[in-house]
């Protein structure tokens, strides 16, 4: 146990600081991933949802954790909070900052109306599980071997509002054809595994 | 985390249509202007795209994702090739090291992981299939062979008979249903694993490198052997998988029989390998067509490849024996039994086995799906029932009722048999998604049920059917296609809630809840079949009646004995799941009560259990029967309010006697429906043999639910004395109780669908 806690600060995401901020939470996500998320993806969930990605920062202004996260509607259909990104540095943990920044975002999204949070965790991942279900979340359906290291996830969701599984999605015409389930999937374009990282 | 993966997340919606009529034009200087608005590193985000684009992209000269990336110094050539000479002279002990290292990644690939991470690692067969052979002659390591047999020959012909087995592996698999990079990666990069060269030839190649091997007088015995079973392991695995479905019709099971006995020989030879490393390299994932980031080699051990391929004969050897069709209830109890085993069977026997269910429509190569559906019907609701028997072909005329039943079933006929084969398949799929296609299909047998009763409604009034009188003095009707699809619902409801405890998807709270709305699920079921029976037994009493021809009635007889037989005994299986789900509620709610169950949820969780409820419910909320239980009835009845912890013990303990009671009784009736008139005793039936290994998978599972039902009583057990001790709890004075959850694979886990909690008392109070 430490001490003397480091007194962090917990700052919004902001653009104006992105080359600083984005090189960071990338040196600190990818430490615990064996295949890093491109440029790309990053930018996907700043530039459209910066407010909704949060930092802490010890005395000496670096980053220790962040998490990324998106809100848009599901198919046209309820809005939907998705956890993407949770990292917190490997010598902070165990000290309540990453359900900090996690009641941040979901704070933030409640905030803008969400209607629903979503997520997926790794099974091994058991830090990351502990933390989501405290906050209340359920676990929804087991997804084999969802990340490309061959270990399987959970989907977590929580549920902010009454009614939201009775909410339709818009009819998508480019949806594939009914019934999708027994259908083989195509093409294979590989990818990686994706730790949690808490 | 997210996936960092295009195919675990939804692919984009097609790009917006209408450009077909587009004319190409010169923007170069509107794009000029546009762009020197811009400021440096600004970012501009076109509407289209996507999450999936961005996680599918790749940063070039990014050394860990960009594999043709070349790092500053690196010597072009050595970059890109390696320096191993697949001529080289090698040891006998390093070809057998070879081989199995080989194995290693055979079996790997087979595990899920993709070619590049495994066999096409190996320099080897990199020099075989690249470019790619169009004879035999051209499959080989270089221009210029080895002079060295044990390579040229020996070592090739193993590689060649690998890479042909790998072959017709892929080709089962991609032919049926399977979940890309989930069970297995089809990729290829562009190779191919020599699917134009005739089987014969590898035989023969095979066999040429045993008899030099049985040759080599001065090489030490021990590694002789070592070579020739390898040799003879590849024979038979390739012969295996060369039959393929004509297993239907040899009904041999030779192949993976003396794939077992090379197995164990193998096994007691791997130390006499020496791996050769060097011989492997990653550096080929940079020539594979391939867009995905360079990737580690996938490292399995020898003893976890060997146990995987023998895993696999042994479930090719049992599966043959539930080839012959002996009705649909065994038919779906032994499908279920064998992908049921633990570890699932591989992907290629899920494969493999979907075929055999189903291929053309007809089910193991012999009975066709309509045959198979009307047995299913005949076996539930409609023993010897006009609407079975009646056909075009015998009464021609439109406005005879048999000739409008004919087509009212054969409308059914159309529509049901597809989901009704699913419901059987969908066990072919990986555990995980097994529980999310039954999620689906649950809802597309609400639908189902209801067209079903429509077609109820018109075959009543065409087979002239005499209403029933209930209980309640109201007259009914059978509706037997709808009570058949209400039947198949609750089973699906069911599963559903059961392989929620098997993948562990229930927080320790939720199961007091969860078992509560089992054994409502159960009981409903056990109405439905009660129902269904009474209606069995009407049509019984008036075919007796209406009596004429003898030869006939002994047929009739058979079909009414074999339907009530079949209600009797999914009646046993619901009583036994029933009661031991009640006293596991109970349990759950006492040791809720008084907060001694281990809780995944904080205090200060943003959720509600109102909200928690709507969320476990989702599946079962678009269905409109059983109908969805409202959160105040399920809280109320979910906590037992209002009845004392005596009452609750009393209920604990009573059901679970009965659950035990009830388990027993199953196990005694076998796994099997026998023939009527076959004698008892299990064993044969008709003169065929029943599936005994799959019998014996069957007798394990119901012996596990007892081992869970022993294990519950002695916590509740644990629960009455602590409660004896403490007659009052209270937040002062908590029950002096220990509570754990066993987790799958876990000791006294016993039953992947019975979570029993380990009740223990406190050490030190």
């Amino acid at each position: 146990m430490n001490q003397n806690p480091p007194v962090l600060r917990y700052v919004r995401y902001d653009s104006a600081r992105e080359n600083e901020y984005v090189a960071a939470m990338r040196q600190l996500i990818s430490k615990d991933l064996s295949e890093p998320y491109s440029i790309y993806v990053y930018r996907y969930f700043l530039y459209q949802w910066g407010d909704l990605c949060f930092l802490a920062m010890d005395e000496k202004d670096e980053m220790v954790g962040v998490v990324v996260s998106k809100l848009e509607p599901h198919r046209g259909g309820a809005l939907r909070g998705y956890i993407a990104m949770l990292a917190v540095r490997e010598e902070f943990r165990g000290q309540g900052i990453a359900t900090k920044l996690v009641r941040m975002a979901i704070d933030a999204m409640i905030e803008r109306d969400a209607d629903e949070i979503v997520l997926e965790t790794e099974i091994t991942n058991t830090g990351a599980m502990k933390l989501y279900e405290r906050l209340g979340f359920l676990r929804s359906k087991r997804l084999h071997r969802y990340y490309l290291n061959g270990n399987s996830a959970y989907r977590l969701v929580l549920y902010l509002k009454e009614g939201v599984s009775a909410i339709r999605t818009a009819f998508d015409p480019f949806a594939p054809p009914h019934p999708t389930h027994m259908e083989a999937p195509t093409v294979p374009v590989g990818n990686t595994p994706g730790n949690g990282v808490i | 985390m997210l996936p960092n993966n295009e195919v675990r997340l939804p692919p984009p919606r097609a790009a917006r249509a209408a450009q077909s009529a587009a004319v190409p034009c010169d923007i170069t200087t509107q794009f000029t202007e546009a762009a020197s608005k811009l400021k440096t590193g600004q970012l501009v985000k076109d509407e289209l795209f996507t999450l999936f684009e961005a996680v599918g992209a790749l940063e070039i000269m990014d050394s860990k994702m960009d594999s043709g990336y070349i790092a500053p110094g690196e010597n072009h050539v050595q970059a890109l090739e390696d320096d191993y000479d697949v001529r080289q002279p090698l040891t006998p002990k390093q070809v057998v090291g070879l081989m199995d290292q080989l194995l290693c990644h055979e079996m790997a690939w087979h595990m899920g992981h993709p070619l590049s991470q495994t066999l096409f690692t190996s320099i080897y067969l990199d020099k075989l299939l690249w470019p790619v052979p169009k004879t035999m002659e051209d499959a080989r390591f270089d221009r210029v062979p080895s002079e060295s047999p044990l390579i040229s020959l020996v070592l090739r012909a193993y590689c060649l008979a690998l890479v042909k087995a790998c072959d017709f592996v892929h080709a089962r698999i991609v032919t049926e249903y399977y979940y890309e990079e989930e069970d297995f990666v089809s990729q290829l990069y562009n190779r191919n694993l020599l699917s134009g060269l005739d089987p014969s030839h590898f035989f023969r190649l095979l066999d040429q490198a045993v008899e030099w091997v049985d040759s080599q007088e001065t090489m030490d015995q021990d590694l002789r052997d070592a070579l020739r079973c390898r040799l003879l392991l590849r024979h038979e695995f390739l012969s295996a998988l060369d039959e393929d479905l004509e297993v239907l019709d040899t009904r041999s099971t030779d192949n993976f029989v003396s794939c077992l006995s090379t197995l164990s020989g193998i096994t007691e030879t791997v130390a006499h390998g020496t791996p050769v490393p060097e011989a492997f390299s990653l550096k080929i994932q940079r020539r594979l067509a391939s867009t995905v980031p360079p990737r580690p080699i996938v490292h399995i051990s020898p003893e976890d490849a060997l146990a995987h391929l023998k895993r696999l004969c042994q479930d090719a050897i049992d599966m043959q024996q539930m080839l012959d069709y002996k009705g649909p209830s065994n038919f779906k109890t032994a499908i279920w039994s064998l992908l049921s085993r633990k570890p699932q069977p591989s992907v290629y026997i899920r494969c493999l086995l979907q075929a055999l269910i189903v291929s053309d429509m007809t089910i193991l190569g012999a009975v066709p799906v309509k045959q198979f559906l009307y047995d299913d019907l005949a076996e539930l609701v409609l023993p010897s029932s006009v609407l079975l028997q009646a056909n075009t072909d015998e009464v021609e005329l439109p406005s005879d009722p048999r000739f409008q039943i004919a087509q009212k079933m054969e409308g059914f006929v159309k529509r049901f048999s597809q989901p009704f084969v699913d419901t059987v398949r969908a066990a072919c799929l990986n555990r995980c998604r097994i529980r999310r296609t039954v999620c689906h299909t649950v809802v597309d047998w609400d639908n189902l049920q209801m067209e079903a009763e429509e077609l109820d409604l018109d075959l009543q009034r065409l087979s002239d059917e005499p209403p029933l009188q209930m209980k309640g003095g109201e007259t009914t009707f059978s509706f037997p296609l709808s009570s058949w699809a209400y039947n198949q619902k609750l089973i699906q409801i069911r599963r559903i809630i059961q392989m929620g405890f098997e993948l562990s998807i229930y927080a320790p709270e939720e199961l007091a809840g969860m078992y509560w709305y089992l054994s409502y699920i159960c009981s409903t079921h056990l109405g439905h079949l009660d129902r269904i029976r009474t209606f069995t037994v009407a049509a019984r009493k008036r075919d007796l009646i209406s009596a004429g021809d003898r030869s006939a009635d002994s047929q009739k007889s058979a079909a009414f004995h074999r339907s009530f037989r079949t209600l009797e005994r999914v009646t046993t299986q619901l009583i036994a799941v029933d009661a031991f789900a009640i006293a596991l509620h109970a349990l759950y709610v006492l040791l809720t009560r008084h907060e001694v169950l281990p809780c995944a949820a904080g205090a200060d969780a943003y959720s509600t259990d109102r909200l928690r409820y709507e969320l476990r419910m989702k599946p079962f909320i678009p269905i409109s029967l059983p109908e969805l239980v409202p959160f105040e009835e399920f809280q109320r009845e979910s906590a037992l309010e209002g009845d004392s912890d005596a009452i609750i013990l009393e209920r604990a303990s009573k059901a679970i006697t009965e659950a035990r009671k009830a388990w027993d009784v199953l196990l005694s009736q076998g796994a099997f429906l026998e023939e009527a008139g076959s004698g008892s005793g299990s064993g044969s039936a008709g003169g065929k043999e029943f599936p005994s290994a799959i019998e014996e998978d069957w007798k394990r599972d119901v012996k596990d639910a007892m081992r869970a039902c022993i294990g519950a009583s002695i916590s509740i057990e644990t629960v009455r004395k602590a409660l004896g001790n403490n007659p009052s709890p209270s937040a002062q004075q908590p029950l002096n109780l220990e509570v754990t959850i066993p987790e799958i694979g876990s000791k006294s886990r016993w039953h992947e669908w019975w979570v029993v909690p380990q009740v223990s008392e406190k050490k030190n109070q």
